[in-house]
């Protein structure tokens, strides 16, 4: 049974994932009455496009970091807002095949996470066409919590 | 590589050419030093090459493709193609949108493992040589594009829905599950085209070559075949690609009447809502079409999503003829 008070906040390697959470700092600041995990799910780069060994290694070593700067950022948005730093916790999940959407879904199953906020970029319609949407997948999946999408 | 004076009296046979020289290549990392006579030696296999392959993208100039040769097996002298090893890595523009894609041998070879005797795929095995590059040899279809197969129903377009759309989307649809299984096994084609589907003469098999392409995904891995598959689709059913210019020349009047939801939202010209100038085409066989235009509420993610609405569209067709 999911939690209500707590949260699941995505972000991504792009800026502007940071606005969800800076969302999520205005509406939650000074509020001691909600749990958030700040969630980014990483996705291994391809043996495909980078045959090397070395190549590959050095293409996750930078994707990964880059995503650990996004998480602690977000972190700091929190913890700035008066969310007591005991209420805030971050994850880096490895998707292992799966799409971000699923990754983001399985967790918020498997820990009972009552909301889940996103961020949504604005993608144009062919962009969606062809790359699909984590927002859009999100809410078609989930079935027993809230999902706050900000735009 | 050593010349090969010994190989001289077969590779002119099987080559009908009056070759002065045959050199043997074990490896074939320089395969732009490779000619015509020269005999490619692979864990033990040879194969005389004949010459190189072009390929021309919807009537563009055609192209050299300096790594796919054409050659002959040693033994029996059947056709191959034979794909050897080259890293691109390359920006595919589609409409507005650029999209990173590479070309992987890697990937080429696992499919080829995994379709061995599935007639809706090329087929072929991947042979390594000294170097440990993966050179693919595969068998050559005798037939040609779908295009090329659907342009050979010489009728009018009414005609050709009456006669033989039906037949030719339930031997597309074998196609498209095709693509959905090779999803359910964690590969992508890459790069699904018409000129990517090729019509055997000889067995009839419809079968998808070329799966070399790749690229990264964030959300859906899919979502680039999902679009060929549109378009594929899309084309299969006008029997050719409907443009807004097309249009105007062809159908003045339901030009007209034509909104920026009625286009792919991809290719902005291209019209996906083929109902507004073929007005005989049943709504459901629409429907499915217009998931591929911009007006598209949900896009298809999956094929199978694709083909719970595509089969019984087909149904409602006209059954036309059977061959």
């Amino acid at each position: 049974m999911p939690i209500w008070n707590r949260i699941l906040a995505t972000v991504d390697e792009h800026d502007s994932s940071l606005q969800a959470v800076r969302y999520l700092a205005g509406v939650l600041g000074g509020s001691d009455a909600c749990r958030v995990r700040i969630m980014t799910v990483y996705q291994a780069p391809e043996a495909d496009a980078h045959p090397a060994k070395e190549q590959r290694a050095d293409a996750a070593a930078q994707r990964k970091e880059l995503l650990l700067d996004r998480l602690e950022e977000a972190r700091q948005i929190l913890v700035g807002a008066r969310i007591p730093a005991y209420n805030v916790s971050t994850s880096l999940q490895e998707a292992g095949g799966r799409t971000i959407a699923e990754t983001i879904m399985a967790v918020q199953r498997q820990e009972g996470f009552g909301t889940i906020v996103v961020g949504r970029r604005g993608l144009s319609k062919s962009e969606e066409f062809l790359f699909g949407s984590v927002s859009n997948s999100i809410v078609h999946q989930s079935t027993d919590c809230a999902v706050w999408v900000i735009s | 590589m050593r010349e090969a004076p010994e190989l001289l009296e077969r590779a002119r046979e099987l080559t009908g050419r009056r070759l002065k020289k045959v050199r043997l290549i074990t490896d074939t990392s320089e395969f732009m030093n490779l000619e015509t006579g020269d005999v490619l030696e692979l864990e033990g296999r040879r194969y005389v090459l004949k010459g190189t392959e072009y390929e021309g993208r919807f009537g563009l100039d055609e192209q050299p493709k300096y790594w796919v040769k054409r050659a002959l097996d040693w033994e029996d002298g059947s056709a191959k193609i034979i794909k050897l090893v080259f890293f691109e890595e390359f920006d595919m523009a589609l409409g507005e949108i650029t999209v990173r894609c590479y070309r992987s041998p890697a990937k080429e070879a696992r499919i080829l493992t995994l379709v061995q005797g599935n007639p809706n795929f090329m087929q072929g095995v991947t042979l390594l040589d000294t170097a440990g590059n993966q050179v693919r040899v595969l068998e050559r279809i005798r037939g040609g594009p779908l295009d090329q197969h659907l342009q050979e129903l010489s009728c009018c377009h009414q005609e050709y829905f009456e006669r033989h759309l039906r037949r030719v989307l339930t031997k597309l649809s074998v196609a498209i599950e095709a693509i959905g299984w090779l999803h359910t096994q964690g590969e992508r084609h890459g790069d699904v085209r018409r000129d990517h589907l090729f019509v055997d003469k000889d067995s009839g098999a419809w079968s998808w070559i070329d799966f070399d392409y790749n690229f990264e995904f964030k959300q859906n891995p899919y979502g680039l075949d999902l679009f060929g598959l549109g378009n594929v689709l899309t084309y299969a059913v006008a029997r050719r690609d409907v443009t807004y210019h097309r249009v105007r020349e062809e159908f003045p009047q339901a030009a007209e009447g034509l909104r920026p939801n009625d286009f792919s939202p991809v290719i902005k010209n291209r019209l996906m809502n083929l109902k507004k100038i073929y007005p005989y085409l049943p709504e459901s066989l629409n429907n499915v079409l217009l998931h591929f235009s911009s007006g598209a509420g949900v896009f298809y993610e999956r094929v199978d999503e694709l083909m719970a609405e595509l089969t019984p569209a087909i149904a409602e067709l006209p059954q036309g003829e059977e061959t």
